[in-house]
């Protein structure tokens, strides 16, 4: 397959690209405010027909600003200040990593944002450095732009009215890295993408956390359209997203197979949308009676599509889920389309009836949605050119990256960007100067593990995992207040912790990682207890010290844990449990009245001496 | 071969060993002839240094489109007949973004076509008077809006809205406040502090303000009507005489000054939120003329002899004083401006503090002043004074008499507790 990838990296300038603001401070308070934004109507539907839509609509937007993260720039009611000088050197210094064209001034764009995410209704983005390369073993990756833009606000809720948007994100600068086309298969995508980020972080010109990196991943099989995957925040991701599209791609190379075997045409899409409310009000399945309400239910015909709507090559790859996904751009809750018409419970007789008004022959599907007015046609119309283009294979589309590394459906992509100069922002001129000594020293990938390793004393593998984490800092910050705690045991919180939290989505935040390794490195609570105590102070956002007291864990000493060992033993004599068994039968009594209030290895000594003596006695 | 690379090229460049292909885009006024700017394919411009580009050679040649001006007055859209005039600027545009170049819409056709909500609000016309930036904005100015808008007034229109570049625009909606007795119907300034060009720009909501109001309010009178608030929804209607320009950026810039909006238009649901009434007390009367022989003086500490000298000893023949406070300057100003007086000038007193009243009877230094014959203003903002002066001079009136009289709502006896 043929891959591609945009790599999205914060900067970690003091500031925003375009005003002061700083959006690590914490708000004191925000206001909220709601815009409508205008798109002439020309140019609609050629940027994203569902976001145009919605603006024809005249949905409002609503925008929280903070205090302190946002400024009148981002409410688009202060023109933008000169571009943050601290970003534009790094913009150069990464233009000369990747030995890219610098260009002798930098023009600021506007590219035509319609989905709200920015106040002004366009993204301000510039080139600086052109047609690079990134060196990967042996392969050379062209890249082709290096841009430096801002980020969009970010999205709080999608609300019945319209998206809302925190302007905390809005204006943090980005540089966005673009590669030449490569054909590869998932294994080497990874790799490549691997080395670029971390090539990227080894220069510490970028800021750490969570969606401080964001790839978005072209992809295609043969000629077909490029799929945009957006999304991917996981190094990890990457790979399955790459093997999902290359089978999802695929089964729809195969559906174009099976639609011209079945001699479809595309003269064959346009059949009429019919309406079937009358038929279905008589049915008694309840499930269709909920979903009709009082609603009309309206259907399109999907010539020779039966069968091919429920098939999935690989989980949440069917084809009936991305119509579900196209229709839910129009606030529908989803669809049901011929393939799953079985489950809900129709008569056999009104089924034969919709049957004969649809016009249905052999091989035919239909996809019906319940609704009103104009959303309801133009999803259908949305719909139907996408079943139309089934019969070329994959179409070009946007996508989104789940968790599990498979892909929905986002929107049709759109043409080409929509730009023209930000006449706000003077132009800047980049001197040979600038070009020649806006450079970065750069040590090597596997010499910046070795010095991890090295200076606090981990295995390189846990070095490796660390450098490629978003917690890096966090770790070398905790390693170095924290002496008294072995490294490993902070990085085991950092990589598995954290990231067993963020699963369940649960944020990490560094002031709780901070407060219960104080109270690990003062004794008064075991290392053992920070797992489950991390988890209850995160997800229910309450302090640390609160769930230790709530818990009742406090250490106890030595001598008390001698004495509950003592007494958990005496009390298994009377079982007389089989002597190969008994460490693990009394270790795990033990451990269950003393977790997190004892050092683990003092438990494990301590049970084992008192086993010794009992036997010896014997 | 470098002379060659002209604006409208599609060229292939080679720049550094790399071969770059774009459209070569016209330099603005600010950026240095050293540079090209160069359109790319994928849509970004850049900039090179014409000394290092080699020509490689000109793939096609582009011939502008000259923009069509098309001043159509054919009326377009439904309701009551409203024309909208054009006095520069950019009432709604579109972009090119092949070129980057940014349209304005000249027609009724092409406004309603960007604008459509108005052609359901009114029977649009349109009509360009002049094409001045607001900062260009002359006195002569003044007296061509009062022209056109006397003359559609007399040919049927019921309401007029006249789109102004947004920094004098409360200058001049205050002269055609005077400029125009009795106006039958309302005359509306507007602007936008977002240029049209963005999909975020305040020119729609601001102009389906202003021409529901110019549709809809009986009201007679010069008004400016623009955002309220931050929030996309609310068009506030100020008084022309007394509104004022508060913030350089913001959509709610546009205030009114000791005294409420007069009304506010809700865009959503058309609708006009009004507690007053102004009904015209007599015919349509038209006083277009101005003469700029008048000027404010503001005081500061420190404040320069020989500039006191200048403006209080030139030829002009009114002088408002932004003064401190309740009106107060300081007592080494007092031998200009009675010098002033004796000549014949008029001196009129208004406060810095823009909100307020002054008040020259409070203190010595104002009882001073008024012995000389400083006229006090009021609550009448000094913008306001300036151009009521003028025009007063220019319609050959009294100045002493007619500038603290209350003629086009520019001066209260009394200010609402509430801002
Ligand atoms: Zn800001």
């Amino acid at each position: 397959m043929k891959m591609g990838f945009e790599i999205h990296i914060q900067l970690n300038t003091q500031q925003k690209l375009f005003c002061g603001c700083n959006p690590g401070e914490i708000d004191t308070k925000t206001v909220s405010f709601g815009r409508k934004l205008r798109v002439s109507s020309s140019e609609m539907g050629e940027i994203d027909p569902a976001a145009a839509f919605e603006i024809k609509k005249g949905r409002s937007i609503t925008y929280v600003s903070g205090d302190r993260t946002s400024c009148l720039v981002e409410a688009d009611e202060e023109p933008p200040h000169n571009p943050n000088s601290e970003a534009i050197k790094s913009a150069i210094i990464i233009s000369n990593l990747f030995s890219a064209g610098i260009v002798d001034e930098i023009h600021f764009m506007r590219k035509i944002v319609v989905d709200g995410s920015n106040t002004s209704g366009f993204q301000r983005t510039a080139i600086v450095g052109m047609d690079g390369r990134f060196v990967y073993v042996e392969n050379v990756i062209g890249i082709s732009t290096i841009c430096l833009e801002e980020d969009a606000g970010r999205l709080v809720e999608k609300g019945e009215n319209g998206p809302v948007y925190n302007l905390d994100r809005l204006g943090v600068p980005l540089l966005e890295i673009t590669t030449e086309p490569v054909e590869a298969d998932a294994a080497t995508g990874e790799k490549i993408a691997a080395g670029i980020g971390r090539t990227l972080k080894l220069t510490g010109l970028f800021a750490r956390g969570l969606g401080t990196i964001r790839q978005d991943v072209n992809v295609s099989v043969g000629n077909y359209g490029v799929v945009e995957v957006k999304g991917v925040q996981k190094l990890e991701q990457i790979r399955k997203v790459l093997e999902f599209e290359e089978k999802r791609q695929n089964w729809l190379v195969e559906v174009s197979r099976i639609l011209n075997e079945r001699k479809i045409r595309e003269a064959d899409f346009d059949a009429e949308i019919v309406n079937l409310t009358d038929l279905l009000r008589a049915s008694n399945s309840q499930t269709i009676q909920r979903l009709l309400s009082d609603q009309n239910a309206l259907a399109l015909k999907a010539p020779g599509f039966s069968g091919l709507f429920a098939k999935e090559p690989v989980p949440d790859s069917r084809l009936g889920l991305d119509l579900a996904d196209l229709c839910k751009l129009f606030g529908f809750k989803g669809i049901v389309h011929s393939d799953e018409i079985s489950k809900y419970g129709i008569e056999n007789q009104i089924l034969n009836d919709m049957s004969r008004r649809l016009d249905l022959h052999e091989n035919d599907g239909f996809i019906l949605i319940f609704g009103d007015g104009e959303r309801t046609s133009r999803c259908l119309e949305m719909a139907r050119l996408r079943l139309k283009q089934s019969l070329n294979g994959p179409p070009s589309e946007t996508r989104m990256a789940t968790d599990k590394g498979a892909t929905r459906f986002l929107r049709p992509r759109p043409g080409a960007s929509r730009m023209y100069p930000e006449t706000d922002i003077i132009t800047i001129l980049v001197s040979d100067e600038m070009k020649a000594s806006y450079r970065v020293e750069m040590k090597s990938w596997e010499s910046a593990v070795d010095d991890i390793a090295d200076k606090y004393n981990i295995p390189h593998q846990v070095a490796e995992q660390l450098l490629d984490s978003d917690y890096l800092e966090w770790f070398t910050e905790a390693a170095v207040t924290f002496k008294s705690i072995p490294s490993t045991v902070i990085a085991s919180v950092v990589l598995q912790t954290f990231e067993e939290l963020r699963k369940d989505g649960i944020q990490a935040n560094k002031v709780a990682l901070f407060d219960i390794l104080n109270l690990v490195s003062k004794g008064s609570i075991a290392k053992e207890a920070i797992p489950d105590v991390l988890r209850e102070s995160l997800s229910q956002a309450i302090s640390v010290e609160s769930v230790i007291k709530r818990r009742g864990l406090s250490s106890i000493s030595q001598e008390e844990l001698k004495k509950i060992v003592a007494s958990i033993l005496k009390d298994s004599r009377r079982e007389n449990v089989q002597k190969e068994k008994i460490y693990g039968v009394i270790m795990g009594r033990v451990m269950k009245q003393v977790r997190g209030k004892i050092d683990g290895m003092l438990v494990d000594q301590e049970v084992k001496r008192q086993i010794e003596e009992e036997f010896r006695s014997n | 071969m470098v002379q060659q690379i002209k604006p409208g090229q599609f060229v292939q460049l080679e720049y550094n060993g790399r071969l770059l292909e774009g459209l070569v885009m016209p330099r603005s006024l600010y950026e240095d002839e050293k540079h090209i700017t160069l359109k790319l394919k994928n849509g970004y411009n850049i900039g090179l240094d014409s000394g290092k580009v080699r020509l490689v050679k000109v793939v096609e040649y582009e011939t502008p489109a000259q923009p069509i001006e098309e001043k159509s007055y054919n009326e377009i859209g439904n309701g009551p007949r409203v024309l909208i005039m054009g006095t520069g600027g950019t009432i709604a545009s579109k972009v090119d973004y092949r070129t980057g170049a940014v349209k304005p819409a000249f027609s009724a056709k092409e406004i309603v076509d960007m604008v459509p909500e108005i052609g359901n609000i009114a029977s649009i016309s349109i009509k360009t008077i002049m094409n001045e930036l607001s900062e260009n904005m002359k006195p002569e100015n003044w007296s061509v809006m009062s022209n056109e808008v006397y003359k559609a007034f007399n040919s049927g229109y019921r309401g007029i809205v006249i789109a102004h570049g947004t920094d004098t625009m409360h200058y001049s909606a205050s002269a055609v406040s005077f400029a125009i007795e009795n106006p039958p119907g309302p005359v509306v300034f507007v602007g936008s502090q977002r240029s049209s060009d963005r999909p975020s720009s305040d020119s729609a909501i601001n102009l389906q303000g202003a021409v529901t109001f110019a549709a809809k309010s009986n009201s007679s009178g010069v008004f400016v009507a623009m955002h309220a608030g931050l929030d996309d929804n609310l068009v506030a209607v100020h008084r022309g005489t007394r509104v004022r320009k508060n913030h350089t950026s913001r959509r709610d810039a546009f205030e009114s000054v000791n005294d409420s909006p007069f009304a506010y238009i809700d865009i959503e649901k058309g609708t006009v939120k009004q507690e007053n009434e102004t009904t015209p007390q007599g015919k349509i009367k038209l006083m277009p003329n101005f003469l700029a022989k008048a000027s404010i003086f503001k005081f500061h500490p420190g404040i320069s002899e020989s500039l006191a000298n200048a403006v209080f000893g030139g030829d002009l023949l009114s002088i408002i004083i932004e003064g401190t406070g309740l009106g107060h300057v300081s007592r080494e100003v007092f031998p200009h401006i009675r010098s002033a007086i004796t000549e014949g000038k008029f001196v009129g007193m208004t406060s810095q503090c823009i909100w307020g009243s002054v008040g020259m009877t409070v203190y010595e230094t104002g009882r001073d002043l008024m012995a000389m014959g400083v006229v006090p203003l009021g609550d009448m903002l000094s913008e306001t004074a300036l151009v009521k002066s003028m025009w007063a001079l220019g319609n050959g009136l009294d100045l002493g008499s007619v500038m603290p009289l209350n003629l086009r709502g520019e001066i209260a006896t009394r200010r609402p507790v509430e801002k």
